[in-house]
């Protein structure tokens, strides 16, 4: 059953469900009504707008049972690893192997916005002395201390040095309370001098040999805590065939983000597609589910840009969003402002791009994680947007800073001079709480106001 | 056929009338913000009408703005405050590049292109530092009045240094320097600094000249002298600078009707 694809409110997602349903509608076992997890506390799904699609009641599924899942893979003995400051490189060496499950601690800084702060972690991390001058991301210590979220891992492994500030010192702060960490260091990326050899990184970096194998033996030490643990070897064939997997979720991912931000009329909504590129971190703890849950999206997508609809109007302002939200119902007042994205740097772009499948994947792996926008100056992340912006079109840029964060506190300055004056289209940078409902009026005068400039330089 | 254009701002209601196709403004006026906010907003569009022997069906189009924008029940459509005051300032002032705007409850620094419209702007985010909110803070602690801070502070020969760009911790910064013997005047001074050092730091660099400043704040002394220095360059206080958002609202109306957008 396919239906005039447009964004729903929960509400009438049950009623649609049903319809759905009786239309006979397949789903996979975490299936059932997104209205459920609002009776498991997470309240801030009730204010959510959805899109309509069963592709994309199979995504928040998917993205809502999460926790369940972890707890089955415990159950059945499987090796849980948290994968702690790394957006989209350990858990590529964790899913090689059989018996290891990877998740990302850190996604639990959503938690607050999704159950409205009634899980209670913030006052947690404040009582840990992490208060709200860090990131909210200290949400995570919340979550380990009430044991209430996710499984506690079987091992934590952790990147350090050119990272995110605040998540150094609260993961820091969770090693003090007994939860051993295991360390692994990412190096500031820098361009190689005139008597350095060179090495291309995905992304269009590059950066000097010795950086490249140095990040490499520091994965070998990742890989070595790895093997320990799941008592199994990781041989290059293995690692290759985990590569392969990754770049399969890559490539959905490239191709759905292609077609949902140069299409016409916008065929996939601001919060789904936020999700979806979500999945690159870790696969929602399911490699291979994560793989039909994108294939399903690209086909729904495929299918509404053939058919020429959409959800949104097509005169909707196209903007690039910087960093992710800390409240998700952002994404959705975005487009109640007549505005719809067209392009996206979530401080991931790195797990987008594709590992290179004809290097050892050893040597593959250490590059891309080099890639990673945080491990570079704000100034290569900057030309990394403005050659995106020209790739999908985008008519302004927004910058969503996250409060306490410190990876984000002058980069967007930066970042908004650079494209200002590279490329001329308006910048704004807006702060987004986990729960935004005190700042909404604020936030949407300046999306409006965005949007407005925008329709009124089409006009010139 | 006469437009309405409506700011609802959040320390005052802002509506002026505006004939239709002369662009001449026929009736204008304002009144303190309250709780029950569309009913003030009526109380005064109502008002304005009768002392200007306007009847209410010749009213044709009526654009709101400011935060309070969307409760507007008069309005028939909302714009923001950012583009009213853009118009507002290019029908009074149309050689200007960029505009200041400090409100009750936050600031904006607009960049306009050569033909007067948005190219770019920046607000304040939740800190109410840079705003109107600000001083009002302060007269109320300095137990003055907000019109009197610019004489006070014109006095002034060794302003205070106020390090805090929060209102709450500048409020405590006040209460020391006050027990400390500083002067009324040099506080108010310090605080007005520190409301130009704020703005300027949001205006970034390359802000263009002519700058135009608006909103309620541009109506007392002494904080275009501040912003002047803070940017280095030359600011022009709006003519009626607190009507400029509704000045624009009701400009924009009449456009809307003569495009045939309505």
């Amino acid at each position: 059953m396919n239906s005039q694809p447009r964004q729903i409110t929960l509400k009438e997602w049950d009623g649609h469900y049903e319809r759905l349903r009786r239309a006979g509608l397949r789903e996979p076992d975490y299936g059932g009504p997104i209205s459920r997890h609002v009776e498991e506390g997470d309240y801030r799904l009730l204010r959510l707008r959805y899109d309509n699609s069963a592709a994309s009641l199979r995504l928040w599924n998917f993205l809502l049972t999460e926790e369940e899942r972890l707890h089955r893979a415990r159950a059945e003995g499987k090796k849980i690893v948290g994968t702690m400051k790394d957006l989209g490189t350990v858990p590529v060496m964790a899913y090689s192997l059989d018996n290891v499950v990877a998740f990302y601690p850190d996604g639990a800084w959503w938690i607050p916005c999704v159950m409205e702060l009634s899980a209670g972690l913030l006052t947690i991390a404040d009582s840990l002395g992490i208060d709200e001058s860090f990131c909210p991301v200290r949400a995570m210590l919340g979550a380990f201390v009430t044991g209430a979220h996710f499984p506690i891992p079987d091992r934590l492994i952790c990147s350090v040095g050119a990272t995110c500030d605040d998540f150094s010192a609260i993961a820091q702060r969770l090693d003090s309370l007994g939860y051993s960490i295991f360390w692994w260091e990412i190096p500031h990326r820098r361009r190689p001098e005139p008597d350095e050899a060179a090495v291309k990184l995905p992304g269009g970096f590059s950066a000097p040999r010795c950086q490249v194998e140095f990040v490499k033996s520091e994965l070998e030490r990742v890989k070595s805590a790895l093997e320990e643990l799941a008592g199994q070897h990781l041989d290059e064939k293995r690692f290759s065939k985990g590569v392969k997997k990754a770049n399969r979720v890559r490539r959905y991912l490239d191709e759905l983000r292609q077609l949902v931000f140069t299409a016409e009329v916008c065929p996939m909504p601001a919060l789904e597609m936020l999700i979806a590129e979500m999945l690159a971190i870790h696969f929602c703890s399911d490699r291979d589910e994560t793989i039909i849950v994108l294939r399903d999206l690209v086909d729904e997508v495929k299918r509404r840009v053939q058919a020429g609809q959409g959800v949104l109007p097509a005169e909707a302002a196209r903007i690039f969003w910087v960093n992710p939200v800390a409240d998700l119902q952002v994404m959705n007042l975005l487009e109640d402002c007549g505005g719809r994205i067209c392009g996206t740097e979530y401080l991931f772009s790195h797990a987008l791009d594709r590992i290179p499948e004809d290097l050892p994947p050893a040597e593959a792996l250490a590059r891309t994680a080099l890639a990673d926008p945080m491990a570079g100056s704000a100034v290569d992340r900057a030309e990394r947007i403005c050659a995106d912006i020209g790739r999908f079109g985008a008519e302004a840029v927004l910058i969503s800073r996250i409060p306490g964060a410190s990876h984000c506190a002058l980069e967007g300055e930066i970042i908004g001079d650079i494209v200002a004056d590279n490329l001329g289209v308006p910048v704004l940078e807006i702060e987004v709480p986990p729960v935004a409902d005190s700042v909404r009026a604020s936030l949407r005068t300046r999306l409006e106001a965005l949007v407005e400039t925008i329709r009124e330089r089409r006009q010139r | 056929m006469i437009c309405a254009g409506i700011d609802a701002g959040s320390r005052a209601i802002k509506i002026v009338f505006m004939e239709t196709g002369g662009k001449k403004v026929i009736a204008k006026g304002i009144r303190d913000q309250g709780v029950e906010q569309d009913r003030l907003t009526l109380e005064l569009f109502e008002r304005l009408l009768k002392e200007g022997g306007i009847k209410k069906r010749d009213i044709r189009r009526t654009v709101a703005t400011g935060y309070g924008r969307d409760i507007v029940s008069l309005a028939d459509t909302t714009i923001t405050e950012i583009t009213c005051h853009a118009v507002g300032v290019r029908h009074r002032a149309p050689e200007a590049m960029s505009v200041i705007d400090i409100g009750g409850q936050d600031s904006k620094v607009i960049r306009l292109d050569g033909s007067g419209k948005v190219r770019d702007f920046a607000m304040n985010d939740r800190c109410a530092a840079g705003t109107g909110r600000f001083l009002e803070v302060v007269a109320s602690r300095l137990d003055a009045d907000l019109e009197s801070l610019g004489e006070m502070a014109s006095k002034s020969n060794t302003p205070a240094a106020i390090s805090s760009m929060c209102v709450v911790f500048a409020e405590t910064e006040i209460i020391g320097l006050l027990a400390s013997g500083t002067a009324r005047r040099d506080i108010v001074a310090g605080v007005q600094k520190a409301v130009a050092a704020r703005i300027a730091a949001m205006a970034g660099r390359n802000l263009d000249s002519p700058i135009v400043l608006t909103g309620g704040v541009a109506r007392i002394s002494g904080m275009l002298q501040a912003l002047e220095s803070a940017l280095g360059k030359r600011v022009n206080a709006a003519p009626e600078p607190q009507m400029t958002g509704a000045l624009g609202a009701v400009i924009l109306a009449c456009e809307q009707v003569n495009g045939g957008q309505v």
